[in-house]
């Protein structure tokens, strides 16, 4: 079957456009998540969308409205509840990625949820993305493009250092609340395209490899979106001719994609040019 | 509006440890004043609190005529105030010196709008002033930690302060470099007829430049000269 015939099914064009919107959108998330080391925070977002999922399966809705709303309120509470307590944002991560995760197996255990149930909100389908999914995916990528787009120069110092941000008369703690509420809901989403499992896939590996390339943070962001495309277009495409999960093709080519950019560094010294 | 930082009474705690017990320290306008002190005496503590950055348990804090304590969002303010900080930023993000000493006009600039000719020209006149005009273009992470601390210099003066903080400039320096860099605040100092004040644990090296001296100890402070 060729490529063109692919496309003529709803599913694929569904995941296609899914695609474009996420591989653009998502990895500028992974930026703020490696800049900002919320490595612990989004940690904690994969396990309260897990919740979510299982209140989804419990109350038989579709996983991702509560998975969206837990993560948007988890992710809404946490920075103020860290603030308060006087703990980092890493710790009260560890305590939501715990707490969630013990609320998701009671409810798995108390609704005779069967295991390949709950697996299937870990793994995630691609090619099972409805209108509405693709509605809420373009929404949500639209928002985060637009919120890099016009706070650029606010983000950029944020990202430097948050007490610079603060000290130049920027509101550094509003947006970076934002950041935090957005990668909530980022990671959602990303959960029912690609499973909590390989979220990293679209929100991580773009970031990871155009930090090893990129000499401003105009290029972290391009390069970083270039590369979520890339490796989900081709993902997608690799799957089908190699008969391959969809998931794991778009990580496998985002894998390879960060060696290529380690090994230009290393041997080029792109980023490390003087 | 009055240039001067004063702060009365000043008491904080941080966990068990009560770090400020009742330090009253002043600038007044044009004036250079340094707090000194052994390492953990709570110096850039004080520092933060003067920017508003940290609120005191107990205490007043008037910058530029304003109580701070009166105020529940500081950005205002904050614009006028200049900061270098004793550390310069641990990541490794890709930030061009040019865009690090940019940085301190974004409160000048306001919030989506991109910085025009006007503010670069202030930044490059910034970097100039520091000593960093050649380093434009490179990485920050890229440059020594002296280097970066010129950097750091730099983005307070593009911010065009009334009231400079500084937090141990010359930490990261050669004795040469410490002397070269005190003469450079020194002079900024007088041509922009800025407040300093500054937080060192070298007594010997900011009393030449200062025109008051406090010494912090025990959570008090003591004018020493």
């Amino acid at each position: 079957m060729g490529l063109l015939e692919l496309l003529s099914f709803p599913f694929m064009q569904h995941a296609l456009v899914g695609i474009l919107f996420a591989g653009i959108a998502f990895p500028l998330i992974g930026v703020f998540i490696i800049s900002l080391d919320l490595v612990p925070l989004r940690f904690a977002m994969m396990h309260v969308a897990l919740l979510g999922g299982g209140v989804g399966l419990f109350l038989e809705v579709d996983p991702l409205l509560p998975g969206l709303l837990l993560c948007g309120l988890a992710s809404l509470a946490l920075g103020p509840i860290s603030e308060r307590a006087k703990i980092g944002l890493g710790t009260a991560s560890g305590f939501f990625m715990t707490l969630t995760l013990a609320l998701a197996f009671i409810l798995f255990y108390r609704g005779n949820i069967h295991v390949l149930q709950a697996f299937s909100i870990l793994w995630g389908n691609i090619l099972s993305l409805t209108r509405g999914d693709l509605v809420l995916i373009a929404i949500i990528s639209t928002f985060i493009v637009g919120l890099v787009l016009l706070f650029f120069k606010e983000i950029q110092a944020i990202l430097y250092d948050r007490e610079i941000a603060l000290g130049v008369g920027i509101p550094e703690r509003g947006l970076y609340y934002l950041i935090v509420f957005i990668l909530g809901l980022s990671i959602a989403v990303s959960m029912r395209m690609i499973g909590a499992l390989l979220i990293d896939a679209f929100v991580l590996l773009p970031a990871m490899a155009a930090s090893f390339i990129s000499r401003s943070l105009k290029q972290l962001f391009l390069f970083s979106s270039l590369f979520g495309l890339v490796s989900g277009l081709s993902g997608l495409w690799f799957s089908f001719v190699l008969d391959i999960p969809t998931s794991s093709a778009i990580i496998l080519v985002g894998s390879v994609i960060i060696i290529v950019c380690g090994i230009m560094k290393r041997r080029f010294g792109v980023h490390a040019k003087k | 509006m009055h240039h001067s930082l004063e702060l009365y009474d000043i008491h904080l705690r941080l966990g068990n440890v009560a770090v400020l017990q009742g330090i009253s320290v002043e600038a007044a306008p044009c004036e250079f004043v340094s707090i000194v002190g052994a390492n953990g005496a709570g110096k850039t503590t004080l520092l933060k609190i003067a920017n508003g950055t940290l609120r005191p348990d107990k205490g007043k804090v008037i910058a530029l005529g304003h109580d701070l304590s009166q105020y529940r969002n500081l950005n205002f303010l904050r614009k006028s105030i200049g900061v270098v900080s004793q550390k310069s930023p641990a990541n490794r993000l890709p930030i061009r010196v040019e865009e690090a000493v940019l940085m301190g006009r974004s409160g000048k600039i306001g919030m989506m709008r991109r910085p025009g000719s006007e503010d670069r020209d202030k930044a490059y006149e910034a970097m100039r002033v520091a000593g960093i005009e050649a380093f434009a273009k490179k990485l920050v992470h890229e440059l020594s930690g002296g280097e970066q601390q010129k950097v750091a210099l730099a983005r307070a003066l593009a911010q065009e302060p009334l009231i400079l903080l500084l937090d141990e400039p010359t930490t990261y320096l050669d004795q040469v470099s410490q002397s070269e860099i005190m003469e450079t605040i020194h002079s900024i100092h007088h041509e922009r007829k800025l407040t300093t004040f500054m937080v060192s644990h070298d007594s010997r090296l900011v009393e030449q430049y200062s025109d008051k001296v406090y010494l912090l100890q025990d959570g008090k402070s003591h004018l020493i000269r």
